[in-house]
């Protein structure tokens, strides 16, 4: 028995270091990346700590994933050297809906959800240039924090601009 | 398990809810040396270079946050406390980013700008319900002695760490967030435009002051 396992345990750790590495990342794309505070359309009435936290977490997923050297802060100088190379994110949230206990109660199927929309622009930070601009749609139960919903539309727009991005030179 | 001995089990229970110590939640949390954390930068800010590099004093530093209990951070699971108030807290990562730099006046006399910060954040925001959403939000109002000018320097810092259940790992990650929210704060505050229009503004019109204006006593 002792045999058969040890065989099993030495099977198990050779495949896996007979398995391909994990793709190595190379340096980061871009020198840094600032987020700014996306603006809110007319009608989209979320509260002010929404704006402020999903502010923070656009810039928690931009460091997670990797995509520039620094994640800068809104407002922060950067090296006339390194403009060319940086980016900047600003955007406009155009539609919140509340959604509904009710409907989501009775209906279900993702009815009466709370709604997000949101348009984000990634520019070059040199010539202001636009890279790409992502149209992220979020939505989540009705009794469930708004803040969750910033969360997932930060990770879903981060997602978005590491695809849309690839192809840009590094 | 036998009657009389869930009768016994179900008045214990009763008697634990009903008893002071378990509605001690509703208390107002008190500072112990196992509830406190110690909050400061674990090394100094670089900050943006200038044309002409100034020498700062930091004259003062007052919390507006209109909080009545500014060193707590947290309420609930018994409270977690910093051991110093935000104030001086902010004043010393400013200053040893600040002297990192060298563009840290010896005296209030000797400095070419002169920074009062006000506080409006320090500490834990709203955030989901999965994590801590540490937030340092501060106003500068940066002023030239000679010229009695001032202009105003806004700075926030945000940091986003998972939540936690353990008391130990809590206290752990509230500390990390509020930390590298203030990094990011003073940095944002050192390394912003603002800041370096400011010093370019207030340069200029101290270059444009007559040679027979007298320094301001402030």
């Amino acid at each position: 028995m002792r045999f058969l396992s040890g065989i099993v345990l030495t099977v198990i750790f050779a495949a896996g270091s007979t398995t391909p590495a994990k793709e190595k990342e190379g340096p980061p794309q871009f020198k840094t990346a600032e987020a700014k505070h996306f603006a809110q359309a007319e009608g989209v009435e979320l509260s002010p700590a929404f704006s402020d936290y999903f502010y923070a977490e656009l810039r928690a997923e931009l460091k997670k994933a990797k995509m520039a050297e620094d994640v800068i802060g809104e407002g922060e100088a950067v090296d006339d050297a390194d403009a060319p190379k940086s980016l900047v994110i600003v955007g406009t949230i155009t539609e919140y809906k509340k959604g509904s206990v009710v409907k989501s109660a009775l209906i279900g199927l993702g009815a009466g959800w709370q709604s997000l929309k949101m348009d984000a622009d990634v520019q070059r930070r040199g010539d202001k240039q636009n890279l790409c601009t992502i149209h992220v749609h979020t939505k989540i139960d009705p009794r469930w924090d708004e803040k969750l919903m910033a969360k997932m539309a930060a990770q879903q727009l981060v997602k978005h601009m590491k695809e849309e991005l690839k192809s840009q030179p590094k | 398990m036998t009657p009389p001995k869930r009768i016994l089990c179900q008045v214990l229970a009763v008697l634990f809810v009903l008893s002071p110590k378990a509605n001690a939640g509703g208390e107002d949390p008190k500072p112990t040396p196992e509830n406190t954390i110690s909050v400061k930068l674990a090394e100094a800010v670089p900050a943006q270079k200038f044309a002409k590099p100034p020498k700062f004093w930091i004259t003062d530093v007052t919390d507006r946050s209109g909080n009545p209990q500014p060193m707590l951070v947290m309420k609930a699971r018994g409270g977690i406390f910093l051991d110093r108030q935000p104030t001086a807290v902010l004043r010393e990562a400013l200053e040893q980013s600040l002297k990192a730099a060298e563009l840290l006046a010896t005296d209030a006399t000797t400095a070419d700008l002169a920074v009062r910060v006000y506080i409006f954040k320090f500490g834990l925001a709203e955030g989901s319900q999965l994590d801590f959403f540490g937030k340092v939000e501060f106003t500068a109002v940066v002023k030239n002695p000679q010229t009695g000018e001032s202009v105003e320097v806004k700075a926030t810092g945000t940091s986003i760490v998972k939540g936690a259940v353990r008391k130990k790992n809590l206290q752990a990650n509230v500390q990390e967030d509020i930390e590298e929210a203030l990094k990011d704060g003073v940095r944002n505050f050192l390394r912003g435009q603002q800041l370096k229009d400011a010093v370019t503004a207030l340069q200029k019109t101290s270059e444009q002051a007559p040679a027979g204006v007298q320094p301001q006593s402030h």
